[in-house]
């Protein structure tokens, strides 16, 4: 089951994603982080989202791209414990944050470019499997359509490959947020 | 306290005319937030200064969403949106009303 929570800069997205997961009942919290920490500027802001989730239980993973990975990461830290209790208490609850970085990451990548439709086709195939691997997958993802500004190419194939992600990950999920000045609204579920 | 949010242009001062006429208006706060940045105030002062205005009597503050855009080249216009959005985030948990408003219509989102 995916939930989406979509929203700007600074629109309080992640705070309410994270509240989404610590009030679940899963055993295991983990937090996808895919944000590589390549300037002083991300990592203040890695450092900011390390506090906001300090102390909730999450096991942070991090992967840039090929987020495929992650799904051995988490078989390795879950087969390691054991439980008889029942299924939901042993279930995963894995919070990608965020999408905007992944489809970065993945089409700019060691100086090279990358097919846009090669990397919508990758991810969702990489998102799907994860899914079916997890009781649940939230993922969080930017609003950064809406400043109607035209752009040199290589953004603006970025811009449609995000928004054409978003758009797919929506059709698939079971609840699709937006988030504005700290405020939830639902838009599917 | 009543906030009113959304994009450039989408009838906001409008819709808050309409439905609360007898009110104080705090309008363009983005371009408050943007100046006292520029006098080197940093965020919890220039909030601090709104709310010692905005708590005190009927007032609807109106704000343009300014995050939802790709992030900007420079530095200046990076933080001006992240400290928007840090000050309409504990502005909407104190406002007893928020609207958001696409081409005129205004949605209660709390």
């Amino acid at each position: 089951m995916i939930t989406l929570v979509y929203g700007g800069t600074s629109s309080g997205k992640s705070a309410y994603a994270e509240d989404l997961v610590c009030s679940s009942k899963y055993q295991y919290r983990f937090y996808l982080a895919t944000m590589s920490a390549n300037d002083e500027e991300s990592k203040s802001r890695i450092q900011r989202h390390r506090k906001l989730r300090e102390g909730k239980g999450f096991i942070t993973l991090e992967h840039a791209r090929d987020i495929r990975n992650s799904i051995g990461d988490i078989e390795r830290i879950c087969t390691g414990n054991f439980s008889t209790e029942d299924l939901n208490a042993n279930g995963r609850i894995v919070l990608l944050e965020c999408m905007s970085n992944l489809v970065a990451n993945e089409m700019f990548c060691d100086g090279e470019i990358y097919d846009a439709g090669h990397c919508i086709e990758k991810i969702i195939d990489e998102i799907k499997e994860l899914e079916s691997q997890v009781s649940e997958l939230v993922i969080v993802t930017n609003n950064v359509f809406e400043d109607g500004i035209t752009y040199d190419t290589e953004t603006e194939d970025y811009l449609k490959a995000l928004g054409t992600i978003n758009s797919k990950l929506a059709k698939e999920a079971a609840k699709l947020v937006e988030v504005s000045v700290g405020i939830p609204i639902v838009l599917k579920e | 306290m009543i906030l009113v949010v959304g994009g450039s242009y989408q009838g906001k001062t409008e819709f808050a005319r309409v439905n609360f006429p007898n009110a104080k208006y705090f309008n363009q706060l983005h371009k408050f937030i943007k100046k006292r940045i520029e006098d080197g105030k940093n965020q919890d002062e220039i909030l601090q200064e709104i709310e010692d205005v905005v708590l005190d009597g009927q007032w609807v503050v109106i704000s343009d969403e300014i995050g939802n855009g790709v992030v900007p080249f420079e530095e200046n216009d990076r933080q001006w949106r992240e400290i928007t959005g840090r000050i309409l985030i504990s502005l909407a948990k104190k406002s007893d009303e928020v609207y958001k408003v696409i081409c005129g219509i205004g949605q209660r989102i709390k």
